[in-house]
């Protein structure tokens, strides 16, 4: 039973580290931009949240889109203001990202505060199935996990912009020569990856707590999970985060949490030294 | 030719800032004059301890103005200077430094943190200054330039981990975070178990920052304890409380008893969660008492009515309060002629009496136990019938 109730929450864990790392796999694995700020992308989404759910008191769902679409507004700003002058400079736009997410947490802490704001659970009580106890907001991450991946996956893939970010990604001066207009792919491609962080940082709040400094806890672990997972494929994304929140949850269950995570970014390191592009590496031609 | 240029430059650069120091130095003399005496506050205004320590600015204000409305020390006024060191350690060192150095305060209230009064106190020691820190903590080998007006683990844990074994359950979980702070809690908390025939059925620390219990909360279901010993920092402790819930254990059965446990982390977790849970401290503000309620009234009618009073900023105010007594019985301010001064002090202040103990520069303090109302209030459930004497290295 014990080991049951373990793998699902690992399972839990799993998905939860799919959400806040798909903005990672679209920002990073596409566009070449190493996004420091991404924990702060996570924690404009709480904040939203935060205001529209508690304080306006609209429903859960309201502020979930909300979320996604406020933090995206803020990613077509920065996009346009500072990282449009630095693509194809991955240690540049490393620095600039990480100043603005000293920025933005700062500024957050000085307007907002710094005393952890209070969101309601949306879906309160738990399944008891045999002795093994599930929330149903677990239930309901499991499935947002799945929705949000599968509508990334036919954006990016089954969709007439997908297919020119595609594009832009392989060969930028051949799509341009086609005449597709490669500035704004960057934008909306940007926008759309802070936008899912900022979502996943609207799911975490009610479980996890919403403070100006909550975006360090995410940030390596996305980074690290799109490392393994190879960075332009959201199925080694998928698998990576199963691999990553499977085996903290069981060797913490049987361990302890210290050393488990140790543990697994010990694995992760000997993982990436013998296949340094990840699990699931892009074929380049 | 560079280095030597440099050279230059660096040594015109340190005669102008001696200058400047000395100037400083010799109007700092004429300000401190004899019908004033000038003391400094050292609390964050900005960083992520800010708000917590506002109302500990507030408090130290609020008692400032007390002692110069009945009469001043021996008819000198009590002036302040107040510095922010932004919850950042090192700036607080350089900042105490500044008040001993420029503005010659002969003593300082301040510190949130236990980090801050670490890298406080080898100035105040070489400087021969005082330093009153006003915050319950850790405890540790007290310096001869601190004096310490908070809680220390003895003051909390003796009474409360022998009060939820006889009144809530003897089978305790710990939990926390990987500090040094928590395994200390955790092993006084064994300890003082084995004392009165408890015992731990699980013990598990995370992290810092963790955020993710579902594993944990398992491993406790397992092991099905009466009482969760839970000290963790932060955003953690948010985390842990609302998976609690999440996962179905109830407080009526299976309470949390934490030192961690404040007004603004009850703000946090919402009432409906935080109620049940359990807390052990020498002041809470909702205090039934007359010189309480009294406190408050004048805190509201001077901050306003949100104004939120917590067990630090009590403490501050008993900081002021009792440098002021002291101040009153010595003409030297020294920092070892004040502390002298202090023996013997005893004072009533909103959590009731309180003793300064000469051995310890720590205080006296009544242990008291609360528990977290169904609206979310701290309801006081234990009192300790004498004040507990501290024991900072236990």
């Amino acid at each position: 039973m014990f080991i049951a109730a373990q793998l699902i929450n690992g399972i839990s864990a799993s998905a939860l580290l799919l959400i806040y790392s798909l903005g990672v796999v679209v920002i990073m694995g596409h566009m070449n931009v190493v996004n420091m700020a991404h924990g702060e992308c996570i924690m404009l989404g709480a904040y939203v949240c935060y205001y529209i759910n508690t304080v306006a008191g609209a429903p859960f769902f309201v502020a979930l889109i909300m979320s996604f679409v406020v933090t995206a507004l803020f990613g077509l700003l920065i996009e346009r203001l500072v990282i449009r002058k630095l693509y194809g400079k991955t240690a540049e736009t490393l620095l600039a990202t990480y100043a603005l997410s000293l920025i933005v947490k700062q500024l957050v802490n000085l307007i907002c505060g710094s005393e952890l704001k209070y969101i309601a659970i949306p879906f309160e009580g738990h399944l008891d199935i045999g002795g093994v106890t599930i929330p149903y907001y677990n239930i309901f991450i499991i499935l947002f996990a799945a929705v949000i991946l599968l509508v990334t996956w036919i954006i990016f893939y089954k969709t007439p912009f997908g297919t020119k970010m595609r594009a832009v990604t392989s060969n930028r001066p051949m799509t341009e020569c086609l005449g597709i207009n490669a500035h704004a792919v960057d934008s909306l491609t940007f926008a759309f990856g802070v936008g899912l962080a900022g979502l996943a940082g609207a799911v975490l709040a009610p479980i996890r707590g919403v403070s100006p400094f909550m975006g360090a806890s995410y940030i390596t672990d996305s980074f690290i999970n799109v490392c393994v997972g190879g960075l332009q494929s959201m199925i080694g994304t998928t698998l990576s985060s199963l691999l990553i929140g499977e085996s903290t949850s069981i060797l913490g269950g049987f361990w302890n949490e210290v050393d488990a995570k140790i543990l697994v970014f010990l694995i992760v390191v000997v993982l990436i030294r013998f296949r340094p592009d990840g699990l699931f590496r892009k074929e380049k031609r | 030719m560079k280095s030597r240029f440099l050279k230059k430059l660096l040594s015109a650069a340190l005669a102008v800032t001696t200058c400047a120091g000395i100037v400083t130095g010799m109007t700092g003399c004429e300000g401190g004059s004899s019908d004033e005496i000038k003391i400094g506050l050292l609390f964050s205004k900005t960083g992520a301890t800010a708000i917590t320590e506002e109302c500990m600015i507030n408090a130290a204000q609020m008692a400032i103005d007390e002692v110069n409305d009945a009469g001043g020390i021996n008819g000198k006024k009590l002036t302040y200077v107040l510095e922010d060191y932004a919850t950042d350690a090192a700036t607080a060192a350089e900042k105490i430094k500044k008040l001993i150095m420029q503005d010659e305060v002969i003593a300082t209230v301040g510190c949130y943190t236990s980090a801050s009064r670490i890298a406080c106190e080898p100035v105040v020691e070489d400087n021969d200054s005082l330093l009153i820190y006003p915050t319950f903590y850790e405890g540790e080998e007290p310096s001869k330039n601190v004096v310490y007006t908070g809680a220390v683990p003895n003051q909390q844990g003796d009474i409360f981990v022998p009060w939820l074994a006889e009144n809530v359950g003897k089978k305790f979980f710990l939990l926390g975070t990987d500090t040094v702070y928590a395994q200390l809690i955790n092993s006084q908390c064994r300890a003082s178990l084995d004392a009165c025939g408890g015992e731990v059925v699980g013990e598990e620390y995370v992290p810092n920052a963790h955020n993710d219990f579902s594993s944990i909360i398992t491993k406790i279901k397992e092991a099905d304890p009466d009482v969760l010993f839970v000290n963790l920092n932060g955003d953690s402790g948010v985390a842990f409380f609302k998976q609690y819930k999440q996962y179905g254990l109830d407080a009526s059965t299976m309470p949390v008893a934490s030192y961690l446990l404040d007004e603004s982390t009850v703000a946090a977790l919402g009432a409906e969660t935080a109620a049940g849970h359990y807390t052990s401290i020498n002041y809470v503000s909702t205090l039934d008492t007359d010189a309480n309620k009294e406190f408050l009234k004048k805190y509201h009618e001077k901050f306003g009515d949100d104004a939120e009073m917590t067990v630090v900023g009590e403490e501050t105010y008993v900081s002021v309060k009792l440098l002021a007594e002291a101040l009153k019985k010595t003409d030297d301010y020294s920092a070892a002629s004040i502390i002298k001064a202090m023996d013997g002090i005893t004072l009533d202040v909103p959590e009731g009496q309180v003793k300064f103990d000469p051995e310890t520069n720590h205080l006296y303090l009544r242990g008291r136990i609360a528990k977290v109302s169904d609206e979310g209030k701290f309801e006081v459930v234990y009192e300790s019938p004498e004040l507990i004497k501290p024991d900072p290295t236990k």
